[in-house]
This record gives structure tokens, C-alpha cells and sequence, in this order.
């Protein structure tokens, strides 16, 4: 068994197929069989622990995994093309669901607030999007999406005051915008381009409203400005604002990756009027993005870190102070902004690895 | 789908990977003429900008060459990352000769842009590659079996991999291992591959089928296996693609024929080894997995046939084929629309055309209307499987709590190599915490306040303060536990009563001895200068004539004792006319303590002397007046500029136990991000809350705005450290903010299983009408009005047991809207009895049908779990409570003073009337003997009656004979006390006792106290009796530290401190 411990794995055959001579490669091997030796007793170990293994049963690689609003409930989706729902309160893993439906690997999962129910989002490699719902306590395909000629790489809810509405970002370069209009009906937006080749990422901007809660007139709903920002395939994260006639339009360009933006995350509002989003990209490196002034609409970056990989996802803690990083070599980082602004990783995983990250990142580089 | 296109016919060459911008270098094919016949060659670089839609690509630089050529390749040698382009552009010519660019240069537009020429190749020079391990290695292949290794370093000299093969024949493909690096490939149109390594110079291994059909024209390793690599036949009768793995190197270890005409070139991507383009005779350009066979996409071209093909190193995506019309086109594999790339060329031809009259005709010309047919075909499928670099490995994922989900895909070591590998499929929950120190102290603070060790836990904050500010509001915190608090403020401010006492007994004695000895006769002398004037005046009694006279002559101690005679009014005027005259320094402060003036006092002290005015307010005011007077203080020094003056604010807002101010006052002061700053406030809040409780019987149940924030904020980041159970226990319970009761719902449902007695949060948000896939069952739901606003509740597949299900009787008005599926309810919305806010209307109390609504319970009830909730309980009157939250609830005042008075204190056992049901609560008995057992009798504790029967008349139960002798002990004593009680500060306390022990004679009466308990009362009855205080201490010492917290703490503390107060009083 391995250890259950939230670390960093080298894939063994990427070592077994090493370029480097034998003799080297007998040292790197004893390398890391030292650090893995070290791995469990450093800060990281410390800082978090795991606290539930969930032997998901998937067939094939694990795309994704999201708890739902109260951390009760996990989804994960993958390759298998299967999406699982498990209940995991307690420390428990019972399968709720196994839910069938999506002809490809099945990329992201989304779980809506609880206002509107047990909802769930997936999206797949088969240009489909597949909103689940539980009713009388089994889960059902509730609608399909199919609006898509690629493959749908991301999908959001929007915040829970605008209404029930998902945003997804496909392969062939556009974003749908679908909104519950009650009675089963969808309606859909489409902004066509908005990443060419595609886009990778979606996520909304926490619901904010302009000017004071104060002026709205009571009864009435709040006038939201509703924004979200994506990531593509264009090395573009780019911010999408919804016009008073209801159109989406680009906001804003954010230019500083120079490969493919593989994921955006605008972080939880805390009550500051700083607007942040954190980005990861193909060229290994994380920006935070931060807009002090929401009239000017200047977002400026700051590198937080390059890696020697693909980054693939970030993720902001619920109070917005932590970021988790997950890059291609398997390794999680958990950042954090100190009092002088700057961003250190506060998990010591990736401290004294020195070799071995980086010969075996290069042999990833080489297979990407 | 086709992404740009070039008009060239041309080689074609990506830049490396490590370069951003993408850039394309195109030069002159050697083999083909374009349609101009032209002979004139030229090496151009354009840029591939996916930000812009157009077909087009941006030309960067064009170069004139005198050489056509038969390969281009773009090695990273040298490669610069910082500037826009670099490495370096490698050229074979026809003439043997290999040219080295640089294509910085070339964008520059200098003229000089070639490094260095070579021409030690006999004939055209068809295959070059770098060496991937090495850059500065190229390998090179012209006719006659020539195979070069060159170093970009010392490029005059060439080496050779070894000897030439024989028969001399030409080679048509070179490829390095992608994992070895001193390996090397090299393939002839004759069909053979011969296999080198250049450590021992020589080829180790010759492939050939031996069919002689294998024309050779493409070649590529394998980029993960080092022992594999695929072979591309041209000839139309032998049209495949055949799979070797050196170590079986006697057949093919898979053949592809996938393409019906000879294959012209491939490429195996580097991003996924599932993926090898070959373009073909037959004008196909296919994308199979050379390790199954599988077709896994097919691009959309033109009848014409490709001669070269190229992955885009950098994007994965991406990749070019040149045609032999004359055209580089650039793909995506990805599919989409090209609806949108349409649409632009069709604006840009009417565009260019000059709107609508192109020809100047008069006449616009017809819009331009696609055809439907072309929009269904310009959708473009993608892979069939999805490739390699799309599929994400790893994820972490924060979720509530402080949890953080990660998965990773571990490849299990496995014999196979790149087959199949063994995976775990594993999704991992972690706790993550970052502020140890924010959570040890947390937990210190709510120990503090289960053990009650207020006075230790202030003297631990006291000891271990690091400012002398902290020190001394901690100091102020503890002495609100301690008896006769304000003298100890006092000592606190520098002033203590016995110092000034000695002081000025000291002085009397000083003075006794120089008092003239009294006695003797004297004259009372009518003379006509004042004195006698004065004496006249007394003499007739004109008291006032005598004070005005000795005011006049300035005799102010006469005026004043003359006054005092005089009586009341005169003495007042007389004080006046004092004041006004006197000019001392004092005077101010004098006049204040006469005229009992303290307000004047505290507005209009100078601020530095702001310790002697809190000092002067804890002496002498009165409890009515203390508290607003320290406010006023405290104000005054919050606006005062001075900072240090602003925190010192503080320490008045204690004194006045007013929480709000001081978290106003001390947020504006700290930085309340920091989760230790902000600990540092909720200590001081939650401590100041307690004394106020204990000490001034206000009102704390109210929650402020601000207070609320900021216990939100801190049960917030509690959460975030994964102590939602401390985090239930801090958020406070009794407020109507959305934004907290969402939080409190939240946090129950995070703890998996509730707890049992845990009350269910308040209707967080407004349930939404639910989205449907169908109709059916689900109908009935859609029809519920809006105004039915639901609790969601995610725990539907544990639907309540049928006793409990209650919804309909507890609110018929809602019944009627309840759907008519009750399983689909059930689901979404189990009818746990809510106690729904009045102000929606729909829930107004029902005039009949009272038999269920004991089970009622309003928001404010505690559970019976001392652990987890007693800090923010509310202890002042539940009434008030009660009264704000349901300000539409008609309760008539008479059933209102009726109403018993237990105060509400933390943790208090209010059973569970009202259950969280469906979840495991407490057995529905545990509450029943309360309710039940006095039917139609209402009991003192059932509150819900506020809610629910307004209009009931409640009394109160007798308390048992035998425990009668309880109530009257304990309030003769108070009475005693009060009456010998001097210190409107005891009076007060005593007052409050009195109150606070209605919370026992409530449990009196209901018999809810164990027998330890009420036994261990009726001893310290008796010790009462027999005056002897201090062992009713001790009893009652015994008492708390034996029985359950929860169960004593309403009375017990009151009790003590009447003790104490007997015993000082000595009553």
C-alpha cells in the first residue's frame, strides 16, 4: 500500500526509460528513495494531513474531485467516463452514485448551491455537458448539453445569487453560458472565439454588487455585475462581462503566460475591494492577478512562482488566503501572501528535492 | 480544423519549443516549382497568432536566398529565452551543402543571417535532425550512404557514426533516439534503417522486412520507448506504416495500412507517443496510435497531396502540412466550428471590395449568404480519443473546512513499459491548518469559559503580555470577575482608597494638633463693620443676608457652613455663587463632585488626564449612569487624534462593558486580518462578554453588527482550520443576518452527522424552485408558491421518522402547499418542523390546532451540549430576544409579565423541544417529562408559547414544599445584605442575584435538579441559617465541582456571590 500521505510520486517509468546512463540513473534512484524516505516528516506532513482515503474504483485516471457545499459530499469524475458521488462524512466512503451518461473521459465536476437543490455539472471529452440532479435520493441526467464541437474542458456555477447559471469553456474555442429558466428549460448564451483552439478554464468572479446594498430598492434584486474569467489555449486569460442588454462581452485581456493557461481561479470574496485571480499555465508558471480599483479595471500580475512543469490547476482556500498549486509532476503546493506582499509556499514539499525534481521534470518536459 | 494558411511551396520548419512566440520558417522546396515557375528562392518566418482570427498568417521576415532547399529544420541551439526568436535555422541545399541561419537575424533583416555553410555533402541533402539531448549535434544524410555528424561548435569538421553502409545508396530519413543520445537512425529509399551507436562508431542493428517494397521516406522514434520506431513506406504497393522494436528485429512488430497510396511523410508527436500524423498519395492526412493501429482522426484537406508534415513543438495542437499546390496549411486536431473563421474572410471580402458597390455600379450588392449546407459541414470532430495533454493528472482542491481533495495519477512501476500501467485510483481528503497558534489559543479561550477560570485566564493573559497596554486591558478584563471591581479599577488607575485614607488621616492628625483649644467665653459683637453686620443678620436669621455678606467679604468657609444652617436651596445657591467665584484648579473637579455633575467632567477633561476622569466616574457615579459615562470617555478618546490615546479608549469601553465599542474601538486600532489579531479581540470580546453577564445583568443576548462581523469572521476562519465545532460555538446564535445564519447551516451540516441537540439553522437562504429534467411527480412541487420559503436540507435520504413529521400540524397554512409527491419533498426539503421567522407571514400563528406545538422551541434555545456552545449564549432576558425576532408575533403584555423570568444562561439544559429531526437526535423522551407531563398545565420553561400561543396565560408551577425553604433562605439573605449593603455597586449585584436565582426556583419547580444538587442547597440553606457563610462556600464549592456544568451554571455563580457578599457584610 502506499502511504496516504499528500506528496509527490515520480512516475517510475518515466526513471526506468531515463536517457542518462546507467550509473546516473542508479543514483537518481537512490535520490529519491532518500527524499521519499524525508517526505513524510517534512512541514508539509505537519501542516496537512489526510484524514479520509477514498478508493474511488474508477477504471482509469482521475480527472477531478470536488466536495460539495458542506464538504459532505465528494464527486469525482474520469477516464472510466463514469462520475462518482461518495458520501464521506465521518471518514466513510459510500458510494451514492455511479453515474453513466458521457461517451468520453469526463474532465470536471461542479456542484451548484444547495439552494437549488443536489446539482452536479460534468463535462467531457465528448462535446457534452450533463447536468445531474438527485430526486427522490438516486441521481438522474437532469439535462444534457450538447452545444459544443469539441471538447468541454471546464464548467462553473455561476454565484448562487445570479440564479442557476453554468458557465463552460470548450476545445473549439467558445464558452456557453447556460441559465436555468425554470420548467426543465435551459437557455443558452454563446460567445463564439473566445480562446482560439480553446479554452481551458472558466470561473466566475464572486457576486459583488456596485455602489452600496443600501441604494437598491428593497424588494428588488440587487443589480449584479456579472463577470468571469477564462483561460486558453491563446496563452490568454481573458474577463467577460455581462452588458445590460444581457450580451457577453471581453472585458479584458490579461497577457503574461506564454503557453497555454491551463486554469484560472478568481478567489472567494473576503469583504476587500481587491478583486484577485490566480492562474497556472503550461509554461510552468502561477500569476496572481490583482485589481485594487474596480472602476479603472487595471489587473496587475504577480509572478508567484515558476515551476519546472506543466502547472495545471489552482485552487483558493474559502477564506482566499491559500492557494493550492498542482503541477505535473504530482506535486501539491500550498501558498501563501506574507505581510510584504510576497508569495511563499508555506508547504515545504518542494524544498530539497534539488536533483531529482529536476531531472525528473525534465523527462516529463520531454514527454509533453 | 485548418487554422492559417501560407501560399508557399516551401519546407517548412517550427520553431523549438522553448520559443514564445510560435514562430514557422518556410524555405523554398528545392523539389517542386510553384505555379510562377519562378526559380528564386527565399527563407521567410511568420508568426502563428491564434489571438487572431483570420486565416492569415503575419509575415515576419523574408530572406533572398540563392538556395532552394530539401529540408529546414529549427534547432534550440544557443537558445536564448530571453529574446523573441532564437536557435538556429539549419538548411540542406542541393549541392551537398548544409547552411546554418540565424533566425534573429533574419527577423532583424540583416543581411548577414547565415553563421555557416558546409558543402561536404555529395548531392542534395534530404534529412537532417538535432539531437535533442545534445543541441549542438546535427545529423545530416545526402546520397551515397553519407551520414555526418556535425558540432555546432566547430562545424568545418564533420564526424561520421561509422562506416558506409553498402551498397552506397542514398538516405532519405535521420532520426536520433528520443531517449538515448548517442543513438541514431538513418533509412534509405532502398528500404533499409540501419541503427548506430556512436560510442563505438558503428551500426549495431539493420532493419529491413526484406520485401523490398519499403521505400523509405519517413522515420521516427519512438518518443518514450528507446527500442521502438516506425518506418514509412512511399510506394503505392507497400503503402504502410510498420512499428520495430530493435530488440525483435527480425519482422515488424505491428504494420499500419491506413492510407492506400504510398505514405510521403510522417510525424510522431512528442506531447503523446498515441499520436503519428502520415500524409499520403491517397491526399489523406491521418492521425493513428502507431501502438494499437487505431485511426484516430482524419484532417479535412484538399485533394492535393502533402509532402511534409509538422507537429508545432510548442503547442501540442498544432501542427502544418505542406501540399503540393503550393500551400502550408496549419491544423488543429481539437475540431471546433470554423463557422467564425468563415464568417471573418466573407467580412474581409466585402471589405476589400469596398462595402456593398464594389464596381461603382450604383448597385449594392446582394448580402452574402452561406449556404446551410457549408455551416453543417464546417464543424470539425476532434481526435477520437482525447490526447495525452488534455487529460489533467493531478488536482487539489480546497473545499469548507479547511479540507483540501487531491488525486494524483500514480503509474505503478510495471514490466510493460509505456503498455498499460496498473493505477490507483485514489481521491484523497486532507485536513490542512496554518495557524497553529490561532487554534491553541482558541481552544485555551474556550476552556476558559467551560472551566468558568476567568480570573487564571486573565492572569495568564496578564503574565504574559508583551505591552503594557495588554497588560493593563487584561488587567481591567480581570478585575470585572473580582469583587468591588471598581475599587480594583481604581487601583488600577494609581488610585487606592486606604493610600488617600492614611493620607488624610495623617493630615487630621497633623492638623488636631494645632487646633486652638475651644471654649472661654466670646463677643458677639454688632459693630458696623462686616463682622457685625454679619452677626446681625444671624441674629435676626436672615441666613441669606449673613452668606451674602461673608461672600461679599470673600469668607468663603463661613458662607458656606452659614449656607448649611440655612438650608437646602440656600446652601445650592450659595455652592454656585462659590464656584463661580473660585478660580483654583480644583475647583472644576469639586464642583463636579457636588454637584454630582459628572458628565461635565467627562466632556470636558483635558484627555491626558483621562485616567483620573474614569477614575473620578468609578468612584462616584451611579450605576445608571456608570456605564454611559465610561462610554462618553471612551468616545471622547476614540475621536481624540492621538493614537495612543484612541487605544486607551478601550479600557473605558471595559469598564462600561460595552462589547460593540470596544470591537469598533480595537478594530479601528489593529489590523484585524491577521487571524492572530483578530484572536486577540475575540478574547478580550468573549471574556468582557462573560463579565458582563456575571457582573452588570445588561443585556448581552443582543449581538451587535460589528460584534456579529467579527465572530462571523472568526468562526469563519475557525472553519477554515477545520474546528467547525468551536467555530458552531463562537458564531452567534441569536441574530437574523443572513450571511450568519448561512454560515450556522453551513457548519451543521459540515459536521456530518449533527449533533445531537444541535438546533437546525434557520432558514439560510430561499429555497429556489428546483430545476426539472421531466414532468411528472415533480409537478406538484413547481406550483408550490414562492412565498413558501423552504430550508434546504441536503439530508433527504434520512427522512424523519412519521411521529415527527410535524410540518403540516404545526403550520396548516403551509400544509396546504405542501406538494403532493411527498417523496420528492421528502428529497429536497425534508419537513423538519422549522421554526420559521414570523416575518414571512406565511407562518403566523394559527389560532387552533395547539396540540402540537409544545414541540416548538424558538431560535434561541441552547442545546444541551456545554462542550461546544456556551460561549455566546445569551444570558440576558430571553423576552426581549424573543420580542425582536418576532416583532409581528401578537403577544399581549399580560401574558408577558406572566411570562417566568429564567435568565438564559450558557449552556443551561433547555431540553430539546425541538428536535433536528430525521438526524439522530436525542430520544424524543429526554424532553417529553417537561411537556408532557402537566397536561394542559402549561410549565414555566415552555417558551414556545410566546410563538405559538399568544394568547395562553402561562403561570408558574408552585415550587415543592419541601424546597420552598430554599427560596426564602436565599432571599432573606439577599434582603439582609441589601439592607446592610452600602456600595451601590453590591446593591446592584444583589439585585441582579435576586433575579438570576429565579433560574433555580424555576428548576424547583419543574424537579429537573438531581438530588446531589438540591440536597447539597439545603446545606447551604442551613449554613445561611447558622450565619455561617463560608462553609455554604465550601458546600457550594463542592457542589460545582461535582454536578454538571450546564445543569448548575444558571444560579450557581449567583449563589456564590451572595455568599460572599454576606460573609463580607457580615449580615
Amino acid at each position: 500500500m502506499r502511504e496516504p500521505v499528500l506528496t509527490w510520486c515520480v512516475p517510475l517509468e518515466l526513471l526506468c526509460s531515463h536517457p542518462l546512463p546507467v550509473s546516473a540513473f542508479l543514483k537518481t534512484q537512490v535520490k529519491l528513495y532518500t527524499y521519499r524516505a524525508c517526505a513524510g516528516k517534512d512541514e508539509m506532513g505537519k501542516m496537512v494531513s489526510v484524514i479520509n482515503t477514498v478508493d474511488t474504483s474508477h477504471e482509469d485516471m482521475i480527472h477531478d474531485a470536488q466536495m460539495d457545499y458542506y464538504g459532505t459530499r465528494l464527486a469525482t469524475c474520469s477516464s472510466d467516463r463514469s462520475v462518482k458521488i461518495f458520501d464521506v462524512r465521518n471518514g466513510g466512503q459510500i458510494l451514492i452514485a455511479d453515474l453513466r451518461g458521457h461517451e468520453g473521459p469526463v474532465w470536471q465536476v461542479a456542484w451548484a448551491h444547495p439552494m437549488y437543490g443536489n446539482i452536479l455539472a460534468s463535462c467531457s471529452y465528448d462535446r457534452k455537458v450533463i447536468i445531474w440532479r438527485e430526486e427522490n435520493g438516486t441521481w438522474e441526467k437532469s439535462h444534457e448539453h450538447a452545444g459544443h464541437d469539441s471538447s468541454v474542458n471546464s464548467v462553473c456555477w455561476a454565484p448562487h445569487d445570479y440564479g442557476l447559471i453554468l458557465a463552460c469553456g470548450s476545445s473549439d474555442g467558445a464558452i456557453s453560458l447556460l441559465t436555468y429558466t425554470g420548467e426543465g428549460q435551459w437557455e443558452v448564451k454563446k460567445i463564439n472565439n473566445a480562446h482560439t483552439i480553446g479554452c481551458n478554464a472558466v470561473s466566475w468572479a464572486p457576486a459583488v454588487v456596485p455602489g452600496s446594498l443600501i441604494d437598491q430598492p428593497s424588494g428588488q434584486k440587487p443589480n449584479y455585475i456579472k463577470r468571469f474569467a477564462s483561460g486558453g489555449c491563446d496563452n490568454l486569460i481573458k474577463l467577460w462581462k455581462e452588458e445590460e442588454d444581457g450580451q457577453w462581452k471581453e472585458e479584458q485581456k490579461l497577457e503574461a503566460h506564454s503557453d497555454w493557461v491551463r486554469d484560472v481561479a478568481w478567489a472567494p470574496s473576503i469583504g476587500l475591494p481587491t478583486s484577485t485571480i490566480a492562474s497556472c499555465s503550461q509554461d510552468g508558471r502561477v500569476f496572481i492577478w490583482t485589481c485594487d480599483d474596480a472602476s479603472s479595471n487595471t489587473w496587475s500580475p504577480k509572478l508567484l512562482h515558476k515551476f519546472n512543469d506543466v502547472v495545471w490547476h489552482v485552487s483558493w482556500s474559502i477564506t482566499a488566503n491559500i492557494l493550492a498549486v498542482s503541477g505535473g509532476d504530482n506535486k501539491v503546493t500550498l501558498w501563501k501572501e506574507s505581510v510584504d506582499g510576497q508569495w511563499v509556499c508555506i508547504s515545504d514539499v518542494n524544498k530539497g528535492q534539488g536533483s531529482v525534481s529536476a531531472s525528473v521534470t525534465e523527462g516529463q518536459q520531454n514527454e509533453q | 480544423m485548418k487554422l492559417k494558411e501560407v501560399d508557399r511551396t516551401a519546407m517548412q520548419a517550427w520553431s523549438p519549443a522553448q520559443n514564445h512566440p510560435i514562430y514557422l520558417a518556410t524555405g523554398t522546396s528545392a523539389q517542386q516549382l510553384d505555379a510562377t515557375f519562378s526559380t528564386n528562392a527565399s527563407l521567410e518566418i511568420f508568426e502563428l497568432d491564434l489571438s487572431d482570427p483570420s486565416l492569415d498568417m503575419k509575415s515576419c521576415a523574408t530572406f533572398s536566398s540563392s538556395h532552394r532547399y530539401h529540408k529546414l529544420i529549427w534547432g534550440p541551439y544557443k537558445m536564448d529565452s530571453k529574446g523573441d526568436v532564437s536557435g538556429v535555422l539549419i538548411a540542406g541545399g542541393e549541392n551537398g551543402n548544409i547552411i546554418l541561419y540565424d533566425p534573429s537575424k533574419i527577423i532583424a533583416g540583416d543581411k548577414e543571417v547565415v553563421i555557416a555553410q558546409n558543402d561536404k555533402h555529395t548531392g542534395p541533402v534530404r534529412a537532417l535532425d538535432v539531437n535533442i539531448f545534445q543541441t549542438n549535434l546535427v545529423a545530416s544524410g545526402a546520397n551515397e550512404s553519407e551520414i555526418y555528424i556535425w558540432d555546432l561548435n566547430n562545424f568545418a569538421t564533420p564526424m561520421t557514426p561509422g562506416a558506409k553502409t553498402q551498397p552506397p545508396e542514398d538516405i532519405s530519413c535521420i532520426a536520433w533516439n528520443r531517449q538515448v543520445q548517442h543513438i541514431l537512425a538513418s533509412a534509405s529509399p532502398s528500404g533499409r534503417a540501419t541503427v548506430w551507436d556512436l560510442r563505438k562508431n558503428e551500426p549495431i542493428i539493420k532493419v529491413s522486412d526484406h520485401s523490398n517494397r519499403m521505400h523509405c521516406s519517413g522515420l521516427a522514434w519512438h518518443p518514450d520507448v528507446a527500442t521502438q520506431m516506425v518506418l514509412a513506406s512511399e510506394d503505392d504497393r507497400l503503402p504502410v506504416i510498420q512499428m520495430w522494436d530493435l530488440r525483435f528485429a527480425s519482422s515488424p512488430l505491428r504494420v499500419l495500412e491506413n492510407h492506400a497510396r504510398g505514405i510521403l511523410a510522417i510525424a510522431w508527436s512528442m506531447a503523446d507517443p498515441e499520436l503519428l500524423l502520415s500524409c499520403g498519395k491517397d491526399a489523406k492526412i491521418l492521425c493513428s496510435n502507431p501502438n494499437t493501429g487505431e485511426v484516430l482522426y482524419e484532417l479535412p484537406t484538399n485533394t492535393q497531396w502533402c509532402f511534409d508534415i509538422q507537429w508545432c513543438p510548442r503547442n501540442p495542437a498544432v501542427l502544418s502540412a505542406a501540399s503540393f499546390d503550393g500551400r502550408i496549411s496549419v491544423y488543429s486536431i481539437m475540431g471546433g466550428s470554423t463557422d467564425g473563421l468563415r464568417q471573418k474572410q466573407v467580412d474581409k471580402l466585402s471589405s476589400s471590395f469596398g462595402n456593398l458597390d464594389p464596381f461603382g455600379t450604383g448597385q449594392p450588392l446582394p448580402p452574402l449568404q452561406i449556404p446551410q449546407q457549408t455551416a453543417q459541414h464546417s464543424i470539425v470532430l476532434p481526435l477520437k480519443k482525447p490526447p495525452k495533454w488534455i487529460r489533467r493528472p493531478v488536482g487539489a482542491s480546497f473545499s469548507f473546512g479547511g479540507k483540501l481533495v487531491t488525486f494524483e495519477n500514480v503509474r505503478m512501476p510495471s514490466h510493460q513499459g509505456a503498455e498499460r500501467q496498473q493505477q490507483q485510483h485514489h481521491v484523497f481528503i486532507s485536513q490542512v491548518v496554518t495557524e497553529k497558534e490561532f487554534l491553541s489559543r482558541s481552544d485555551q479561550l474556550q476552556q476558559a469559559v467551560q472551566s468558568q477560570g476567568f480570573i487564571s485566564y486573565c492572569q495568564k493573559k496578564i503574565d504574559a503580555s508583551q505591552t503594557e497596554f495588554e497588560k493593563n486591558v487584561w488587567s481591567f478584563l480581570k478585575v470585572n470577575f473580582e469583587d468591588d471591581s471598581r475599587g480594583k479599577y481604581l487601583e488600577l488607575l494609581g488610585y487606592r482608597k486606604e493610600d488617600l485614607g492614611k493620607k488624610h488621616i495623617k493630615e487630621e492628625k497633623e492638623e488636631s494638633e494645632f487646633l486652638p483649644s475651644s471654649g472661654g467665653t466670646f463677643n458677639i459683637s454688632i459693630s458696623g463693620d462686616i463682622d457685625g453686620l454679619i452677626t446681625q443678620a444671624l441674629l435676626t436669621g436672615n441666613f441669606e443676608s449673613a452668606v451674602d455678606l461673608c461672600l461679599h467679604d470673600n469668607r468663603m468657609a463661613d458662607a458656606i457652613i452659614l449656607a448649611i444652617a440655612g438650608g437646602q436651596e440656600l446652601l445650592a445657591r450659595t455652592q454656585k455663587k462659590y464656584f463661580a467665584k473660585s478660580q483654583s484648579k480644583i475647583t472644576r473637579l469639586i464642583t463636579a463632585v457636588v454637584m454630582k455633575n459628572w458628565k461635565e467632567i467627562v466632556e470636558s477633561c483635558d484627555l491626558k488626564n483621562w485616567r483620573e476622569a474614569l477614575a473620578a466616574v468609578l468612584t462616584y457615579a451611579k450605576p445608571d449612569e456608570f456605564s454611559a459615562l465610561c462610554d462618553l470617555l471612551g468616545t471622547r478618546l476614540e475621536n481624540e487624534g492621538d493614537s495612543l490615546l484612541q487605544t486607551q479608549a478601550c479600557l473605558c469601553y471595559i469598564c462600561a462593558g460595552n462589547v460593540e465599542k470596544l470591537v469598533a474601538c480595537w478594530t479601528k486600532a489593529q489590523d484585524g486580518s491577521h487571524p492572530l489579531s483578530l484572536q486577540d479581540l475575540i478574547e478580550k470580546v468573549v471574556i468582557l462578554r462573560k463579565a458582563v453577564q456575571l457582573t452588570q445583568a445588561m443585556d448581552t443576548s443582543t449581538v451587535g453588527v460589528l460584534l456579529a462581523a467579527k465572530m462571523s469572521q472568526y468562526a469563519n476562519l475557525l472553519a477554515a482550520q477545520g474546528s467547525i465545532a468551536a467555530a458552531l460555538a463562537f458564531l452567534p446564535d441569536n441574530t437574523n443576518q443572513p450571511n450568519i445564519m448561512q454560515l450556522r447551516d453551513r457548519l451543521c451540516r459540515a459536521q456530518g452527522e449533527p449533533v445531537a441537540g444541535h438546533e437546525s439553522p434557520k432558514i439560510p437562504y430561499e429555497k429556489q424552485q428546483l430545476p426539472k429534467g421531466r414532468p411528472g411527480p415533480v409537478a406538484g412541487h413547481h406550483q408550490m408558491p414562492r412565498v413558501q420559503t423552504q430550508q434546504y436540507y441536503p439530508h433527504g435520504e434520512n427522512p424523519p421518522p412519521p411521529g415527527f413529521i410535524m410540518h403540516g400540524n404545526v403550520n396548516p397554512n403551509a400544509a396546504g402547499q405542501l406538494p403532493t409527491s411527498p417523496g420528492h419533498m421528502h428529497t429536497q426539503v425534508p419537513p423538519y418542523p422549522q421554526p420559521q421567522r414570523p416575518q414571512n407571514g406565511w407562518n403566523d400563528p394559527p389560532a387552533l390546532n395547539r396540540v402540537p406545538k409544545k414541540k416548538k422551541m424558538p431560535e434561541n434555545f441552547m442545546p444541551p451540549v456545554p462542550i461546544t456552545s456556551p460561549i455566546m449564549n445569551p444570558l440576558g432576558d430571553p423576552q426581549s430576544q424573543m420580542l425582536q425576532q418576532q416583532p409581528s408575533a401578537p403577544v399581549p403584555l399580560s401574558s408577558q409579565s406572566s411570562f417566568p423570568q429564567p435568565h438564559l444562561p450558557g449552556g443551561q439544559p433547555f431540553h430539546g423541544i425541538q428536535q433536528p429531526l430525521g438526524q439522530t437526535g436525542m430520544p424524543p423522551s429526554f424532553s417529553k417529562p417537561n411537556i408532557e407531563g402537566a397536561p394542559g398545565a402549561p410549565i414555566g420553561n415552555t417558551f414556545q408559547h410566546v410563538q405559538s400561543l399568544p394568547t395562553k396565560k402561562i403561570t408558574k408551577k408552585p415550587i415543592p414544599d419541601e424546597h420552598l425553604i430554599l427560596k426564602t433562605t436565599f432571599e432573606d439573605l439577599i434582603q439582609r445584605c441589601l439592607s446592610s449593603a452600602t456600595d451601590p455597586q453590591t446593591k446592584r449585584k444583589l439585585d441582579d442575584a435576586s433575579k438570576r436565582l429565579e433560574f433555580l426556583y424555576d428548576k424547583l419547580r419543574e424537579q429537573t435538579l438531581s438530588p446531589t444538587i438540591t440536597s447539597g442547597l439545603h446545606n447551604i440553606a442551613r449554613s445561611i441559617e447558622t450565619r455561617n457563610y463560608s462553609e455554604g462556600l465550601t458546600m457550594h464549592t463542592h457542589i460545582v465541582s461535582t454536578s454538571n456544568f450546564s445543569e448548575t451554571s444558571a444560579f450557581m455563580p449567583v449563589l456564590k456571590v451572595v455568599l460572599t457578599q454576606a460573609n463580607k457584610l457580615g449580615v
